[in-house]
C-alpha cells in the first residue's frame, strides 16, 4: 500500500517535469518562430536586416559615358576605363611595402606616409585616382592589406585645345561641367547600375549576389563640326592673333543651307587634358557667349530695309558730298568725299553719310524690323550653356542719332554666331536657318523665310562688290572662288564711352558667292598696330579660312580657261 | 489493406516530389552561380576590350591628327597643296 501510495503521490512529479519540458520546448519553438518566421518587434526582418547590414554591400557599376564625335565620326571626347585606388586606413598595413607602393603611386615615401597619417581613424581614403589600368594592377599585385580598387572612367579629349570650348569638359567624377559635356550631360552619361555582393569581415568581396540595376551606357553625340575645319580655323585664328596682336578672337563657320555649325573656335583657348592652369576667359566659347556691337556688318541689313521700302534699288544714287553729315550735335564723317554714288556702292564703301541719309529717309521702324527678322536680339537656341542672345534695344522714342547709329550697327549687340546666322539669310536666298551644333541627318533644313529671293540675290551682288576693286575688303578675295562679305570696324566701349584707340575688327563673308556653301564670321578683339580694321585685320583671315574650307568641302574652283585645259587633258594621260 | 495503401502512396509521392524539387533547387542554384561566373568573366572581358578600344581610339586620334598629317606631308614627304594656277579641274 505504501509503495502504491508513494507511486501515486510521486506520479505528479513526473507530470510536472514532463509539463515543464514541454513548456520549455514550446517556448523554444515560439522563440524560434518569432525570430525566424513571425514578424515581430525584433523578429525575423530585423535580424535579416542586421545580418545584411554586416555582410551585404551594394557596389555602383559605372556607366560608360558616350563618345562625342565630329560629323565624320572623329572622336572629340573619349571615356577610357581607369582604376582608382583607395584604402581603408584602419586595415592599411604599409610597413614593408612603403617604398615600393610610393614608387608605383608616383609619390615620395614621405608624402605617402603623411597622407596615410592624415586619414588615420577614417575608413576611406583615395590613394590615387584615375590610374592607367596596367599601373593600377601592378599596385594591386603587391597585395598590400587594405588597398582596394574601384573602376571608373576618365575623359580624354583627342582634339585638345582645338575644340576645347565647344566640347567642354567633365569633372573628376565624370559629370559634365562645361560646354556640350554639360549641355548633354544626361544624354551622354547614361545610368550607372548597381550590384549586390557579400563581403567578409575585412571587406573583401566574397560572392556576388546579383545585379540590382542594369548599367545603361551613355549614348554617343555627333556634332555638326568637321574636325578638319576646326583644326584649320584654330590654326588660322592663332596665326591671326599673333600677327595682329589681338587679345581675343573668334571664327565661326556655318553651313548656310542647313544651319549646322561646321567649325567654331575662340582664342584664348585651353588644353582640356591638362587643366592645371585653366582660367574662365579660356573656357568661354566666345562665338556663342560673347556679344559685340556688330558695326558696319549690319549695313547690308539696313540696305534690305531700304530695298523693301520700295523707294530704293541698288542703283539709286545717293549724294554723299561733302563726305560728312551732321545729325543732332554729332558729325559723322566718311574717310573721304565719295560724291554721288549708288546705294550698292554706299554699302561697298561702307559710307556713313550714305547710310545716314538712307536711315533718316526710311525711318527707324523698317530698319529695326529687319534687324529683328534677321534674328538679332533673339537666342540662337543651340542649347549651349551660357549662350547669349545679344540685345536689340527697343525704345518708345528714337532720337535721330540713335536711329542712325542703329542703322550702321552701333547701339545693339550680337554674338558672332548671330551675325553668321543673319548672313546665312543672304547666302541661302532669304531663309533664317535654325542653327545647330549637332549633326543633322536629313539635308532638309528648317528655318523661316524672312526676305524674298530677289532681295537676297541683290544683296549677294552687293556683298560680292565689297570684295571687288572698289570695295573695303579686297583682301578677302580667294584665288579660284568668288566670295562676298562685309567688313566692320567697331570702337570698343570703355569707361568714358567709345574708345578712340581700341577696336573690334569684324568680317562676315559668304563663299562661294554665286552658289553659297558656307558663311564665315571672323572677329578680332583689340588688334594692335595700323592694321586694326575689319578690311585689314579680319578680311585676310577670312580669305585664308574660306579658301581652305571650300577645298576641304570639295567645292570645285572656277579656273580661267579651264574648258580648254579640260578638253586637252581628256585625250592625254590623266594629270595627277 | 488496400484502404491504407493509398495515403501511404500519396505520402511517398509527396516525399519524392519534395526530394526532386530540392535537387532541382540545388541544380538551378548551381547553374545560376556558374552563369553568374560566366557573366563576370564576360564583363571583365568587356572591360578589357573597352580599355583596348578607347586606347586605340586615342592612338588613332593622335596619329591621324591634322597637325601631325600636315607636318608629315610637308616636312617628311615634301607635299604641298597645289596653288590655284597649278590646279586642273576634271569633271566626271
Amino acid at each position: 500500500m505504501s509503495a502504491g501510495r508513494s507511486a501515486q503521490s510521486y506520479r505528479w512529479r513526473a507530470w510536472v517535469v514532463l509539463g515543464l519540458v514541454v513548456l520549455m520546448f514550446l517556448l523554444l519553438i515560439g522563440r524560434v518562430l518569432s525570430l525566424q518566421v513571425l514578424d515581430m518587434g525584433r523578429g525575423a526582418q530585423f535580424l535579416q536586416h542586421q545580418g545584411d547590414l554586416r555582410t551585404v554591400r551594394t557596389a555602383e557599376l559605372p556607366a560608360y559615358r558616350g563618345l562625342i564625335t565630329d560629323r565624320r565620326g572623329e572622336p572629340l571626347a573619349i571615356s577610357t576605363p581607369v582604376i582608382s585606388l583607395w584604402a581603408d586606413p584602419k586595415e592599411l598595413e604599409i610597413g614593408a611595402y612603403l617604398n615600393e607602393l610610393a614608387g608605383l603611386l608616383e609619390l615620395t615615401p614621405g608624402e605617402l606616409e603623411q597622407r596615410v597619417e592624415r586619414y588615420a581613424g577614417r575608413r576611406f581614403m583615395y590613394l590615387r585616382r584615375h590610374l592607367v589600368p596596367a599601373q593600377a594592377r601592378e599596385v594591386l599585385a603587391l597585395g598590400v592589406p587594405g588597398v582596394r580598387s574601384q573602376r571608373e572612367y576618365r575623359r580624354f579629349y583627342p582634339a585638345g585645345e582645338v575644340a576645347a570650348q565647344l566640347v567642354g569638359m567633365t569633372n573628376v567624377d565624370g559629370r559634365g561641367v562645361a560646354g556640350l559635356e554639360l549641355a548633354y550631360d544626361e544624354w551622354l552619361s547614361g545610368r550607372p547600375g548597381q550590384k549586390r555582393y557579400l563581403k567578409d569581415l575585412r571587406g573583401d568581396a566574397v560572392r556576388d549576389i546579383g545585379i540590382v540595376e542594369e548599367v545603361q551606357p551613355g549614348r554617343n553625340l555627333q556634332l555638326a563640326i568637321d574636325l578638319r575645319l576646326q583644326y584649320l580655323l584654330h590654326d588660322e585664328l592663332s596665326r591671326a592673333v599673333t600677327v595682329t596682336g589681338a587679345e581675343a578672337g573668334v571664327i565661326v563657320t556655318l553651313d548656310s543651307q542647313t544651319g549646322e555649325i561646321l567649325a567654331c573656335v575662340s582664342h584664348p583657348d585651353f588644353n582640356p587634358n591638362n587643366r592645371s592652369a585653366v582660367t574662365m576667359s579660356q573656357t568661354r566659347n566666345r562665338a556663342l557667349t560673347d556679344v559685340f556691337e556688330p558695326g558696319s556688318t549690319m549695313k547690308p541689313l539696313t540696305m534690305v530695309a531700304a530695298l523693301e521700302s520700295g523707294r530704293y534699288s541698288p542703283d539709286t544714287i545717293i549724294d554723299t558730298s561733302p563726305g560728312r553729315i551732321r545729325v543732332g550735335r554729332k558729325v559723322l564723317p566718311d574717310p573721304r568725299d565719295y560724291g554721288e554714288i549708288s546705294l550698292a556702292r554706299v554699302v561697298q564703301k561702307s559710307s556713313q553719310v550714305g547710310i545716314t541719309k538712307v536711315s533718316l529717309d526710311i525711318g527707324q521702324e523698317p530698319v529695326w524690323d529687319v534687324f529683328q527678322r534677321f534674328g538679332l536680339g533673339e537666342p540662337t537656341a543651340t542649347g549651349f550653356p551660357g549662350e547669349s542672345s545679344g540685345l536689340l534695344p527697343q525704345r518708345p522714342r528714337w532720337r535721330p542719332i540713335e536711329q542712325v547709329t542703329l542703322a550702321f550697327g552701333y547701339g545693339l549687340t550680337a554674338t558672332p554666331l548671330q551675325i553668321a546666322r543673319a548672313y546665312a539669310v543672304f547666302a541661302n536666298g532669304g531663309v533664317l536657318p535654325d542653327v545647330t551644333l549637332l549633326h543633322r541627318d536629313a539635308v532638309a533644313a528648317t528655318g523661316k523665310r524672312i526676305i524674298d529671293t530677289r532681295t537676297a540675290r541683290q544683296l549677294r551682288e552687293v556683298l560680292h562688290g565689297v570684295t571687288g576693286e572698289e570695295g573695303t575688303a579686297r583682301r578677302a578675295r580667294i584665288a579660284g572662288y568668288e566670295v562676298g562679305g562685309k567688313t566692320g570696324t567697331v570702337h570698343k566701349v570703355g569707361a568714358g564711352g567709345y574708345l578712340d584707340d581700341q577696336y573690334v575688327a569684324l568680317f562676315a563673308g559668304i563663299a562661294p558667292i554665286d552658289n553659297p556653301r558656307v558663311v564665315t564670321v571672323v572677329v578680332l578683339d583689340r588688334p594692335k598696330g595700323d592694321n586694326y580694321g575689319g578690311g585689314a585685320a579680319a578680311a585676310p583671315v577670312f580669305a585664308r579660312v574660306a579658301g581652305e574650307t571650300l577645298r576641304l568641302l570639295g567645292v570645285a574652283p572656277q579656273l580661267d580657261e579651264q574648258e580648254d585645259m579640260l578638253a586637252a587633258s581628256t585625250s592625254e594621260e590623266p594629270v595627277l | 489493406m488496400s484502404v491504407s495503401l493509398q495515403p501511404l502512396l500519396l505520402l511517398l509521392a509527396a516525399l519524392l516530389f519534395v526530394l526532386a524539387s530540392a535537387f532541382a533547387i540545388i541544380s538551378s542554384t548551381h547553374q545560376s552561380r556558374s552563369l553568374y561566373a560566366d557573366l563576370q568573366d564576360i564583363e571583365a572581358e568587356r572591360w578589357y576590350l573597352e580599355e583596348e578600344y578607347s586606347r586605340l581610339l586615342l592612338e588613332q586620334g593622335t596619329w591621324a591628327s591634322h597637325h601631325r598629317i600636315a607636318q608629315e606631308a610637308g616636312a617628311s614627304l615634301g607635299l604641298e597643296a597645289p596653288p590655284h594656277d597649278r590646279t586642273r579641274l576634271v569633271s566626271p
